[in-house]
């Protein structure tokens, strides 16, 4: 390769990669100034909130917006509900699959080919057309109206259980068979092999499970009765989508509207930086090991 | 039967996952398909009535109707919410400075992380024809006339998916950097050995490379088709709602809306069967079972 | 793969399993839903300390510590165990689900009449009408008007349905103040109301020097009455001679749409009306961005209050006015559905539902439901009432702001504009006549009149093609 060369590659290099940071840039524009518009306006005036202009900057600053969903519109509870249902739903679920897809590595498990097509059916049953049957066994389970319906929806899922399969897989097989000649218990075998080296598994699937939890709707909507338990996303969405005529002396002005959608963002963006170092890790195998 | 009594651990440890999918997936899709059979009433008598429910199904122009907006809606967003992400995981990958790369991918992640009430909300505020961040922008830096976007039917479907498409993005992208990260590092020295140049790295390691994520995630793509229903149900109106009401939007107008169960119950089964079919269809033009 | 594609395999034969298992389930499934006929009896105990629950939309506390309140009141007002849920969201689903699997009311609240309809076709609803005769409080016109029944009774003539508050009428709603200032009579006419709503566009009626008002929003077709009422138009359908007709989908109707394109088109009308939902609509009329909406007459006041709660200084002042008059003088307002309670067929304590019926429209009942809990929403000191900081907020309204017993009168004076504004809607409002298909009509004619309002779509256009469409699925006799 001539140096002549290597210089020209050089320059053109320079060229793509700086109009590649452009094009990203760009793009993270279209993520960005969404939210800061939401931020801006959230801690903007009422009033000011309402007048056409781009706002990037609060205008007229105030969090009454904040005040006023929170105290008035009691977006407290539903916000305290939603943490207990995602919190014990997500332990739960985690625990539960990951069990789950270490069992269905075992290499010499009979019926382990019909358990897992029992779990992939499940995958393609669309959770919105069973809607009525589901409430009608949560009604003859007495779970109307109660956070536990809620915890126990989607407590099991067969995506996690197949994504944490494969990420057991990636396990040698016989390091838990020498464990299992020491005489080591199963679930030590589980707890202390396994779960450490799947560590960025559980990352992976603790994520999703916890934002699908957090932003759940039909669920809460079809079973919950009692406005004292009903959840983060059920009391936004009446808040930004429903016309509701019933009179209130409160003004839902878009600034109220925006302080309830930041309040629901922030504890997904608390999660996030927590387990984004293991979930990359987690995707990278749960792509590639189908 | 030794190695029942050996396994046996394992199979108390799947029985609270069978118990459930029994209870909370096949007992309610059972009664749902018994449903589809009957002359579902509120209360009182639900005789059967054969395949009555299916027939009123398939001679409803708008169940078609639904059907096509479904497949031109879901399509979209599966073509486009696939090679756009692609695009964007490649064009990451060129980027050697590693804050912004992580920067990038967290930026472009946050859209997932929020439900449809939310983006959806956000969406239909930004887009407003007056008050509205998009149309501000187009008429003071363009100089054009203000565009109702969610009231424009010939932009109603094009809005669906570039709002689906920009939600999912950063989450198939992810994916799509996983895969690449997963490909053997000493395939791409052999290729600057050779005097690859970074174009052709791409073009002849990673994307074969990449070949089986790609699979994977357009299969798990098609499975969500026929699912969209929070997105619509957020961002319809009746001036767009007959180019967007998609199939999952038809079962529930005739369910909750005019109170017929069953042909809700009828046009649901539709929608397995078809995600049935084009899983099917999908893996044998991907050859998924060779991967 | 080898597993996956097992895995189809494996799934398609689940799939016929599950085809052949139903067959087996269905004698088990057929006793879940009760007789009818075993229903109404075994459950005549004595109403004292029975049991009653009740599904609502509207009525209760508007907080959950204050349903609370109100349903320990309830109870102790009525002597009976009442459990009263109210839902925070999407009403209507809950109601359905939960009527069809077999969940046990003994009221549940409606507000719609072509779900009454629904109900009445499907069995679901006790007949009433014995009850209402015999019932010394309900028979008395004084506590209800007698011609009002026949809002609540199916095609066979029965009562089904017992009122729970007194529903008025939608109007146009003006800014008052800013009629005044841009010194602009009431508009009458159709053009006089354009030159007003022009005027509130480009005269800065709010005075802030900036072109940011509109003249006119809606929230979609909701509602356009007001207007629609020049040309003679009455939404939803209209029998003449035995016929369906849909006015708004005749060809009077396309001046009228292209008089609301025209409105479009100048910018006087909010652009964002099709995706407005009303609380967006309402906000709008609130925050000094438009100078009239078509709303409910009961929020003439409530906007007033609300104004005035936040600034008692404020110039604000909305009234409300007629619709514009039709060359031959008639005035077409739309009256709202009744919101009304039903006994469901399957109910466990009818007997106890009767009971809160008669007391519900009583004296001690329309307190209960208008102002709330005494002690907790409102306070009675020497016969002279008094609300607390909670009863404020609920804004004298747990589901009865308005009611029709004559004999009881509010002990607060009527909020400011609202007895203006429900004298015009008693004296016009005509209820709307739904017929069980206007749900698949609805979608055709708001389709395209939205289109031929935005100026989407020529107005001419847009009505043939409603004409052809509403024909063709015989949704229109005419």
């Amino acid at each position: 390769m001539g140096i002549e060369r290597l210089e020209r590659m050089g320059w053109k290099n320079k060229i793509f990669d700086f109009l590649n940071a452009v094009f990203l840039l760009l793009l993270m524009l279209t993520m960005i100034v969404p939210f800061i518009n939401v931020i801006a306006l959230a801690f903007s005036s009422g009033m000011a909130s309402m007048q056409p202009d781009i706002i990037l900057f609060p205008k007229d600053f105030s969090t009454e917006g904040f005040t006023t969903v929170w105290k008035s519109l009691n977006l407290w509870r539903p916000f305290m509900n939603s943490v207990i249902v995602t919190v014990t739903g997500t332990f739960f679920h985690v625990l539960l699959t990951s069990l789950a897809g270490f069992v269905l590595i075992q290499p010499h498990l009979p019926g382990k080919k019909i358990i897992i097509s029992f779990i992939l059916l499940t995958m393609m049953i669309p959770q919105d057309a069973i809607m009525i049957p589901l409430y009608l066994v949560n009604k003859d389970l007495h779970l109307i109206n109660t956070l536990s319906s809620l915890v126990l929806s989607g407590m099991v899922s067969g995506f996690s259980i197949l994504l944490m399969r494969n990420y057991f897989l990636g396990v040698p097989y016989e390091m838990s068979e020498s464990a299992q000649i020491d005489g080591a218990g199963m679930f030590r075998i589980f707890a202390t092999m396994y779960i450490r080296v799947a560590k960025s598994g559980l990352a992976t699937i603790t994520l999703f499970e916890f934002v699908s939890r957090w932003n759940m709707l039909t669920a809460p909507v079809l079973f919950i009765n009692d406005s004292s338990k009903i959840t983060l996303q059920v009391a936004l969405k009446s808040m930004i989508t429903e016309a509701s005529a019933t009179s209130s002396n409160f003004l839902v002005t878009t600034n109220v509207r925006m302080a309830g959608i930041l309040i629901s963002i922030i504890p997904l963006i608390a999660i996030y930086p927590f387990v984004q170092k293991y979930f990359m890790k987690g995707l990278m195998l749960g792509a590639n090991k189908e | 039967m030794r190695t029942i009594k050996k396994n046996a651990m394992f199979y108390i440890m799947m029985v609270p996952i069978v118990v459930y999918f029994v209870i909370f997936a096949y007992y309610p899709l059972v009664k749902g398909l018994q449903t589809s059979f009957q002359d579902y009433k509120l209360m009182g008598d639900r005789p059967y009535i054969g395949f009555d429910n299916y027939d009123l199904v398939i001679h409803d122009p708008s169940f078609w109707d639904a059907l096509w907006n479904t497949l031109y809606i879901g399509g979209g967003i599966l073509i486009v919410g696939f090679i756009a992400p692609l695009l964007i995981a490649l064009s990451l990958n060129e980027v050697m400075k590693s804050w912004f790369k992580k920067t990038a991918q967290m930026l472009l992640y946050v859209p997932h992380l929020l439900s449809w009430v939310v983006i959806g909300g956000i969406c239909i505020f930004l887009l407003s024809p007056d008050t509205g961040l998009v149309n501000m922008l187009l008429m003071k830096i363009f100089g054009m006339n203000p565009i109702n976007f969610m009231a424009d039917e010939s932009w109603a479907r094009s809005v669906m998916i570039g709002s689906a498409v920009w939600k999912d993005m950063g989450y198939n992208c992810i994916l799509f950097l996983a895969g690449i990260a997963a490909i053997n590092p000493s395939l791409y020295e052999a290729a600057r050995m050779d005097g690859a140049t970074r174009w052709e790295q791409v073009r002849y390691v990673t994307l074969p490379q990449l070949m089986n994520t790609m699979k994977v995630i357009f299969l798990l793509n098609t499975l969500g088709i026929f699912r969209i229903f929070d997105q619509i149900f957020v961002m319809r109106n009746p001036a767009i709602a007959s180019k967007v009401d998609v199939l999952m939007m038809y079962t529930f107008q005739k369910g909750i809306m005019e109170i017929r169960f069953g042909p809700a119950a009828a046009a649901s089964f539709f929608v397995v069967l078809f995600t049935l079919l084009l899983t099917v269809m999908v893996r044998k033009i991907t050859r998924f079972d060779e991967v | 793969m080898n597993m996956q594609k097992n895995a189809v395999i494996a799934m398609i034969l689940a799939g016929t399993t599950l085809l052949s298992a139903c067959g087996t389930n269905n004698s088990g499934v057929a006793n879940n839903s009760p007789a009818p006929s075993a229903i109404t009896s075994g459950t005549e105990a004595s109403a004292d300390g029975g049991k009653l629950e009740i599904l609502s939309g509207n009525v209760g506390g508007k907080t959950p510590e204050g349903n609370a309140e109100f349903e320990k009141e309830l109870s102790k007002k009525t002597g009976l165990d009442v459990k009263l849920d109210k839902p925070a969201s999407d009403f209507d689903q809950k109601v359905l689900t939960a009527l069809s699997s077999g969940a046990k009311y003994d009221l549940i609240e409606v507000s719609d009449l072509a779900k009454l309809d629904a109900f009445i076709k499907q069995g679901v609803v006790t007949d009433l009408s014995d009850f209402v005769q015999n019932s010394k409080v309900l028979s008395d016109p004084a506590v209800i008007p007698t011609g009002e029944w026949d809002q609540v009774k199916g095609p066979d003539g029965k009562i089904y349905g017992v009122f729970s508050k007194f529903q008025g009428a939608t109007m146009p709603i003006v800014r008052k103040d800013w009629l005044e200032k841009l010194n602009l009579q009431e508009p009458k006419t159709l053009d006089e109301l354009y030159t007003v709503l022009k005027a509130f566009k480009e005269g800065d009626p709010d005075g802030d020097g900036k072109a940011n008002t509109y003249g006119l929003s809606t929230s979609g077709l909701y509602d356009i009455q007001g207007i629609m009422s020049a040309a003679g138009l009455k939404y939803r359908y209209v029998m003449q001679d035995g016929k369906r007709t849909i006015p708004y989908a005749t060809d009077a109707a396309i001046p009228m749409y292209e008089w609301f394109a025209k409105l479009v088109k100048e910018g006087i009308m909010d652009p964002n009306f099709i995706t407005n939902d009303t609380a967006k609509m309402r906000n709008l009329f609130l925050t000094d961005r438009v100078g009239m909406v078509t709303y409910w007459d009961a929020w003439v006041g409530m906007f007033n209050n609300l104004k005035k709660t936040e600034d008692p200084n404020t110039t604000f002042q909305a009234e409300g006015m007629l619709s514009i008059q039709a060359e031959d003088g008639t005035i077409l307002m739309r009256r709202g559905d009744p919101d009304f309670w039903i006994i469901p067929a399957n109910a466990p304590h009818p007997e106890a539902a009767k009971k809160f019926l008669e007391f519900w429209n009583t004296q001690e009942g329309i307190t209960l439901g208008s102002l709330g809990v005494q002690d907790y929403d409102y306070t009675l000191e020497n016969g002279t009432y008094s609300l607390t900081e909670t009863g404020k907020i609920a804004n004298m309204d747990h589901g009865v702001p308005y009611w029709y017993n004559s004999t009881v009168k509010s002990p607060f004076p009527a909020l400011p504009g609202v007895e203006d504004a429900m004298a015009l809607s008693k004296q016009h409002a005509t209820l709307e006549l739904s017929l069980s298909t206007w749900p698949d009509a609805e979608k055709i004619v708001t389709n395209y009149a939205l289109k031929a309002m935005s100026g989407q779509m020529a107005a001419k256009d847009a009505v043939a093609k409603m004409q052809k469409e509403l024909k063709s699925a015989n949704l229109i006799d005419e």
